[in-house]
């Protein structure tokens, strides 16, 4: 043991060790006490002749400290009662006296449990992105009110005409052949009149629905075309969607994922949702299945028209040979487009129906954004 | 240790230092060993690690001999976090209801929108500021803090406001309103906080900056443009090609220029009764620490490229497919192995990026600055009576959640 430690008060001292001095704050205040400590059953904290405190060796914790310094706190004390320690022999017989000390450091185990509850976490969430989202969103699809759809679909149409330059083209001999042939695809394909269909006049070829029952064509896409039957098989494609609500269900699960990721990192602003979910809406990319089914649509109602789908097909691999690089194509995200065209050329069926349209409507038709200018 | 043994006992500290004392390997490990583990548990690791880096930061501070002690802990944190998810969920839909309802009428119409969650991510900073306050102690008190968070907000707002109109000139007003508003609802015990600091001062000493800001802004962005359509001007290019060479050099030793300003004005300001803190913070104090972080970044980007590099040439030699067809948009996507590598490259370079900056601009920062720091009139302090409460971890959860960080 050390000897000589003890500044002034010696008279505490016990048989069973040294009085030994420290500093010590007894939570209420902030002053300081100079005292001695006194290694009894107990540790006892005295100051000039008076006993501070009582400190149970099992009840006395570490607390943070700088090097060179040991800090202690007390279970039955004041929460920031503190005893500190300079002096290494006194904190060295205080440390093999105190078997609790470091009770409360999270040790080896503790990481481990933090890792092991993370990793949890993490497949939990996984798991929830990959089964849960894209149930919930199957599920509470059909529960979205179609006005609630609508409003969503009057976002994203103000969007679309924005990012897209709004010109709508208005040519009116084209405008009634593209009336009557949406109409033509509408009845065919049983929905309401409820649809609102427009061109628009940009170069991009693509045509995407939008929630509550709005469908674009592009100009760029109607260059390409050659005849009625290839744009009457995209607007039945996009049609498809408006039917099985593809839009709707891609919102909540898009939403929903980017949440759930958003809550492992950090981010639950909901900001990145927010911008995830919204561009869904614009960029209208849908999941393989959806567009199968999308595909599956067209092509029945192609057959109930009478005419084949197999024109659509060659209209992508058209498209698709000189733009293959184009995120905001409604061919990104799709299956590839030779399977596509392989699908409906195997649906290839003489044509059973009138035309669609008569030769003199289909060049009103392709010419609908040309008087505008 | 047992040298000690033989020396005086307390050695009488030094009156009014304020010191640091953590070991600068010490607090690299922790930060390694941090951002290992953030990795390998999906970023769920950062309430342990933040509640590491503070206690390690905390304790090593020295005032007048007795060290701070940081007594949050890192459950508080999750638990904080957990319940401002379960609180912004409701809010977040709401909003998002909202912006529908808003873009209807006009679309990007609800842009403004966002003012909403920067009153949200202020309110979240005072609370957070709370929290943190009333996990501080030093000898046996703790800090704690009154005032309300949406009354912070709301004086935010409208000084943010204020220093938007003014391009800036305001906002060496607005923090000192600021602070006044923090420090005036900050206790240490029964001791009450105040700010002395003034906007004036910390006007004095950093307007420059603001002039070579506004300078370099106008001549980049204004007169660029100009010279395009009006030939006459064109000997002013020479003058803006200067300035696009001289800004970036100039950055980091402004923004280090800057941040030194602040802090000693900042430091200079703070008072409980009548103890007081003065900073004598030079302003080129923390330049090297910039120039040190972008020296890393650089080296760090370096590696990251010679990674992605030896991984594309690695699959390439496996694969027996061209160099060239791994980096095309195909290639990545088809590419499950490349991108895998790609996100584990990713990952570890953030995570280095990390550990630098929470060295050099935490660690390093915050002992440079309290270094140059003392403290007069401490013996106002020596006789405090403990007061308040703790106060949830909800705003540190807000402040996550937001992504928003303040002092």
């Amino acid at each position: 043991m050390v000897s000589g430690m003890d500044s002034g008060s010696e008279n505490i001292s016990e048989p069973s060790g040294p009085g030994m001095s420290a500093i010590y704050f007894d939570g209420t205040s902030s002053r300081r006490h100079a005292v001695t400590l006194a290694f009894k059953d107990q540790l006892d904290i005295n100051a000039d002749q008076n006993r501070l405190a009582t400190w149970s060796y099992t009840d006395i914790r570490r607390a943070d400290s700088p090097s060179g310094t040991l800090r202690l706190s007390c279970l039955t004390a004041p929460a920031l009662a503190r005893l500190e320690i300079r002096d290494a022999a006194v904190a060295a017989e205080l440390t093999a006296r105190c078997s609790e000390l470091d009770a409360n450091l999270p040790g080896r185990r503790g990481v481990a449990a933090i890792v092991g509850w993370s990793l949890a976490a993490a497949i939990s969430i996984v798991a929830m992105v990959w089964f849960g989202v894209p149930l919930a969103a199957e599920r509470l699809t059909p529960l979205v009110p179609p006005a609630l759809e609508r409003r969503l679909g009057d976002v994203a149409e103000g969007q679309v005409r924005i990012l897209f330059g709004n010109k709508t083209c208005t040519n009116a001999p084209g405008r009634a052949a593209f009336n009557k042939l949406v109409n033509e695809i509408r009845e065919a394909a049983g929905m309401d009149g409820a649809i609102q269909t427009a061109v628009l006049s940009t170069p991009i070829p693509n045509a995407f629905a939008l929630p509550g029952g709005k469908v674009y064509l592009f100009d760029g896409l109607l260059a390409k075309a050659e005849n009625p039957d290839e744009i009457a098989g995209v607007l039945a494609h996009e049609l498809g969607h408006l039917k099985h609500r593809d839009n709707t269900r891609n919102l909540i699960y898009n939403g929903g994922t980017s949440f759930l990721i958003g809550l492992l990192f950090g981010d639950v602003t909901g900001s990145g949702a927010l911008i995830f979910a919204s561009r869904s809406l614009v960029t209208a990319s849908y999941s393989r299945e959806a567009e199968q089914n999308a595909d599956t649509f067209s092509i029945d109602v192609m057959h109930r028209l009478g005419r084949s789908p197999k024109a659509m097909g060659e209209l992508l691999f058209r498209v698709t040979g000189k733009q293959v690089d184009n995120s905001l194509s409604v061919l990104s995200n799709h299956p590839l487009t030779e399977e596509r065209l392989k699908r409906m050329s195997d649906e290839d069926r003489p044509p059973s129906g009138p035309p669609l349209l008569t030769a003199a409507e289909w060049a009103s038709l392709k010419a609908i954004c040309t008087s505008g200018k | 240790m047992n040298q000690m043994s033989s020396v005086p006992l307390h050695p009488p500290p030094v009156p009014g230092l304020v010191s640091f004392s953590g070991d600068r390997g010490e607090f690299r490990g922790l930060v390694i060993r941090g951002a290992g583990l953030e990795l390998v548990t999906f970023g769920f690791y950062r309430f342990w690690l933040a509640t590491d880096i503070r206690r390690h930061l905390w304790s090593n501070t020295l005032i007048d001999g007795h060290a701070a002690e940081y007594t949050g802990r890192a459950k508080e944190l999750l638990f904080g976090f957990l319940f401002a998810i379960a609180i912004l969920l409701p809010i977040y839909l709401a909003y998002f209801m909202v912006g529908v309802e808003v873009e209807r009428a006009k679309a990007f119409a609800s842009l403004p929108l966002f003012l909403f969650f920067y009153l949200f991510g202020q309110f979240a900073i005072y609370r957070a500021r709370r929290y943190r306050l009333t996990r501080t102690v030093w000898c046996g008190v703790r800090f704690w803090m009154s005032g309300s968070g949406l009354a912070y907000a709301g004086r935010a707002a409208l000084w943010g406001v204020l220093a938007l109109i003014t391009l800036g000139l305001a906002l060496p007003w607005r923090e000192a309103a600021l602070e006044r508003y923090k420090m005036r609802h900050t206790y240490y015990g029964d001791l009450q906080g105040s700010f002395a600091g003034t906007g004036w001062e910390f006007f004095k000493r950093g307007w420059g900056l603001w002039l070579f800001f506004m300078t370099s802004f106008i001549v980049l962005f204004v007169i660029t443009p100009l010279t395009k359509y009006f030939p006459a001007l064109k000997p002013l290019s020479i003058i803006v090609g200067l300035f696009a060479f001289l800004v970036p050099l100039a950055a980091p030793f402004l923004y280090a220029m800057f941040k030194a300003i602040e802090w000693r004005w900042w430091l200079s300001g703070i008072r409980f009764g009548d103890v007081r803190l003065e900073s004598a913070l030079s302003e080129s104090a923390l330049m090297s620490l910039y120039w040190k972080v972008i020296g890393w970044f650089l080296l760090i980007s370096v590696l990251f490229s010679a990674y992605l590099f030896a991984c594309a040439a690695l699959i390439a030699g496996i694969n027996h497919t061209p160099m060239t067809k791994l980096f095309t948009q195909s290639g990545l996507q088809g590419g499950i192995p490349m991108l895998v590598a790609l996100v584990i490259g990713y990952l570890a370079l953030i995570l280095a990026m990390n550990v630098v900056m929470r060295v050099y601009l935490l660690r390093d920062v915050w002992a440079r600055v309290i270094a140059s720091t003392t403290v007069y009139r401490l013996e106002a302090a020596a006789n405090v009576a403990a007061k308040g409460e703790l106060a949830n971890a909800l705003g540190e959860g807000f402040a996550d959640g937001l992504d928003v960080a303040g002092f």
